[in-house]
């Protein structure tokens, strides 16, 4: 058949036999999964055996892109990586952006699925027909940032996904760059990797991608890319890039780090950081940074970054002081491939139990402050497993049992939690965090014109519009449990998680600034022209909702309920956030959240989801509604 | 499709943000299809610190390229006005 939008490949590379093969797509499945993040799950739930070793050879890492992604439709550039992740043990999807999913489609494949491990460092590469396990010998030991600039170095303008010492030595959360910009893998994608001694993959191609009914898209593109060229808010997002989307400055202030706050202001950002912003490929929002630091012991320093937030939230360590020492470490972890949210979570938790004595120095082996020097030695013994660094990489769970510190850390399922909900209170993305199978994740929980809106009810209404929230939901998310909060969160999350996952199959970026300019009509509109098939909104609405299912089936296998979606229960207790004590309370800040209440909301949160509310999984009837009996 | 020579593209690299939707329309143009190593617009380490941008000689000078960038790194200018 002729394919449009989608290549109709994908590529299967046994690592341990060398043997690659490409494995046809069939339209049918892709009617039902889309691409992308839905179709990960639905290959992923052909291969996993239950209770598998991630980083047994078995194991299989599937990355894929979606239909749009290779054309020119408006922020299409997302990637998607499926496994089960070592540092929870959840079977999930992560999802990066830079020009990886851009390059394999025009290389001429939708998926790749690895499986097998090498008998010695190699890195794929793929160059359209040309596809060939190469020796990494030499790269081994390199970090990713010298691994991807040599592949850049060797091939020319290309993909790359690369891993560095901490995925060499399994650290249990390491992640990947792609282009040694965006974070790929979050919770230990890298780890899985190394263990398969897997360095990097390399993609670059010249097939091109053909659309189905050029007309019909041009309309949709022409429509949308002018809004976007009129946007009034577009060239502020060009300018300071992620910095709009977080009051870093704000957080500094209200702990009490007011000299920090002045670093983190978007004069500061682009008289003394900035070097130049770059863009995924399609995007007309460029939010991608380059940073240099221009004077002081570091001068010199280049990073790339997916979001300048990321360095900016090592600021929150009280003893790291000025910008270019938060760069600096965060320039390390990068290297390395650890993730610099988990590390700052580490650092604060241990900082603050050392302090109450709960923790001590005999204990973690090393004299300990939370400074810079500590700092930077800390990260590479994280990354090189030495010392204490054998303990810290062994991810969360293991961290809590060995100091006995379970009950007070700020995690879900092993994964660290990104936005504390006593200080944001509790929105979409805070709840996230509690409920998605991967552990504490906020991306999926997005509901960005919710969280900014002020409150106004005309504008909930018209993103849940957007959405595509069905009419009868919609009035379920305005009866929340006490009628003074407004919103029923658990309720809207359900929504925000298949939008997302419907955003991530199609490959269009998640982020505020681009999520914003799409609806379900659009999006629709955008996949019909480009594939030639003709599905209706409400039909992409379910398949979003049965690709979210099924990684809750595969999880369920793996033992997961009700009992992992926990909050954590220093949430319970109040935050000390400079000379404020913040409790956990509802987005609009009238009720405290209490053991009871959370219970509550998780029931409110099955319940939409039509799912069983005692264990927290997918229902029969839900199972059967969806068409997903064959992989229970 | 004949070269319009009255007209010139000035670019301004240090704009450039490697989205590559120059290359992307402008294949589109010329072959259906989306495929930028077609183009005749070239742009030589995106990602770099001083992307490069060219033009093959097999440009018309359509200004589709100028009329899409959205970042300020083309810009068109008539000659002899």
């Amino acid at each position: 058949m002729e394919w449009n939008g989608y290549t109709g490949n994908n590529l299967n590379v046994n690592l341990t036999s060398d043997k690659i093969s490409i494995i046809k797509q069939n339209p049918d499945d892709l009617k039902q999964f889309i691409g992308g993040f839905g179709m990960n799950c639905k290959l992923g739930a052909e291969r996993i055996k239950p209770e598998i070793d991630p980083f047994s050879p078995d194991s299989f890492i599937i990355v894929g892109v979606g239909p749009l992604v290779g054309t020119i439709t408006p922020g299409a550039s997302r990637t998607a990586g499926i496994s089960k992740f070592p540092a929870t043990g959840a079977i999930a999807n992560s999802c990066g952006s830079m020009s990886f999913g851009f390059h394999l489609k025009q290389a001429g494949y939708d998926h790749i699925i690895i499986t097998g491990k090498a008998d010695k460092p190699t890195y794929l590469q793929i160059i359209d027909d040309q596809v060939e396990l190469i020796d990494a010998k030499d790269m081994w030991g390199s970090d990713i940032v010298e691994t991807t600039d040599f592949l850049w170095k060797k091939h020319g303008l290309s993909g790359v996904i690369a891993i560095g010492q901490a995925g060499e030595n399994k650290v249990r959360g390491a992640l990947t760059l792609i282009d040694k910009t965006s974070t790929f893998g979050r919770g230990g994608l890298a780890a899985i990797m190394g263990a398969k001694n897997l360095k990097a993959i390399l993609v670059q191609g010249t097939k091109g991608v053909s659309i189905a009914h050029p007309k019909e898209f041009n309309d949709a593109y022409k429509k949308l890319f002018e809004r976007i060229r009129n946007y009034p808010q577009r060239q502020s997002w060009h300018e300071v890039g992620m910095l709009r989307s977080l009051p870093m400055g704000l957080m500094l202030t209200a702990q009490g780090q007011k000299k920090k706050a002045r670093q983190v202001s978007d004069r500061f950002y682009l008289k003394k950081i900035k070097k130049r912003r770059i863009a995924c490929p399609s995007c007309p929002m460029a939010d991608k940074d380059i940073l240099e630091i221009k004077e002081g012991e570091h001068c010199g320093l280049i990073q790339y970054t997916s979001s300048a937030i990321n360095p900016f939230l090592m600021f929150t360590l009280k003893d790291l002081n000025t910008y270019d020492e938060v760069i600096k470490i965060f320039d390390l972890a990068n290297r390395y491939g650890l993730d610099s949210l988990t590390i700052t979570a580490l650092f604060e938790l241990i900082t603050r139990l050392h302090e109450q004595g709960i923790i001590t120095e005999e204990m973690l082996g090393l004299k300990w402050k939370s400074d810079y020097d500590t700092l930077a030695k800390v990260t590479e013994m994280i990354a090189y497993r030495k010392g204490l660094g054998e303990i810290l990489a062994g991810g969360w769970k293991e961290i809590g049992k060995k100091f006995n510190i379970e009950d007070k850390m700020l995690q879900v399922k092993g994964l660290d939690v990104i936005f504390d909900p006593r200080f944001m209170r509790l929105g979409t993305m805070e709840f996230e965090q509690v409920v998605n199978v991967k552990g504490a994740h906020v991306a999926s929980g997005g509901s960005p014109t919710y969280a900014t809106s002020g409150g106004s009810m005309e504008r909930f209404h018209t993103h849940f519009k957007r959405m595509g929230i069905p009419d009868p939901a919609i009035n379920r998310i305005f009866k929340p449990l006490k009628k003074e909060m407004m919103v029923n969160v658990p309720r809207l999350t359900r929504y925000s998680e298949d939008w997302y996952a419907l955003l991530t199959s199609m490959g269009l970026c998640a982020r505020a600034q681009m999520n914003r300019f799409y609806s379900m009509e659009n999006v629709t509109n955008f996949y019909n022209a480009v594939t030639g098939f003709d599905l209706s909104e409400e039909d992409l609405r379910i398949s979003a909702e049965r690709s979210w299912n099924l990684l809750k089936i595969l999880n369920a296998k793996e033992g997961f309920s009700r009992k992992d979606d926990k909050f954590p229960l220093e949430w319970f207790n109040k935050l000390k956030y400079g000379n404020n004590k913040l409790p956990l309370q509802d987005f609009f800040g009238t009720t405290i959240i209490t053991p009871t209440i959370a219970n509550q909301l998780l029931d409110d949160y099955y319940d939409e989801r039509g799912w069983n509310v005692e264990n927290g999984l997918p229902s029969q009837e839900k199972v059967k509604e969806l068409g997903l009996e064959r992989f229970l | 499709m004949s070269i319009k020579t009255n007209r010139k593209i000035i670019t301004h690299e240090e704009q450039c943000v490697g989205c590559r939707i120059c290359q992307l329309w402008c294949s589109y143009q010329l072959t259906k299809k989306f495929i930028p190593s077609m183009a005749n617009i070239k742009i030589e380490d995106p990602y770099g610190l001083e992307p490069k941008i060219s033009f093959l000689d097999t440009c018309t000078k359509c200004g589709q390229c100028v009329n899409h960038c959205l970042y300020g790194a083309l810009e068109m200018i008539k000659e002899g006005i």
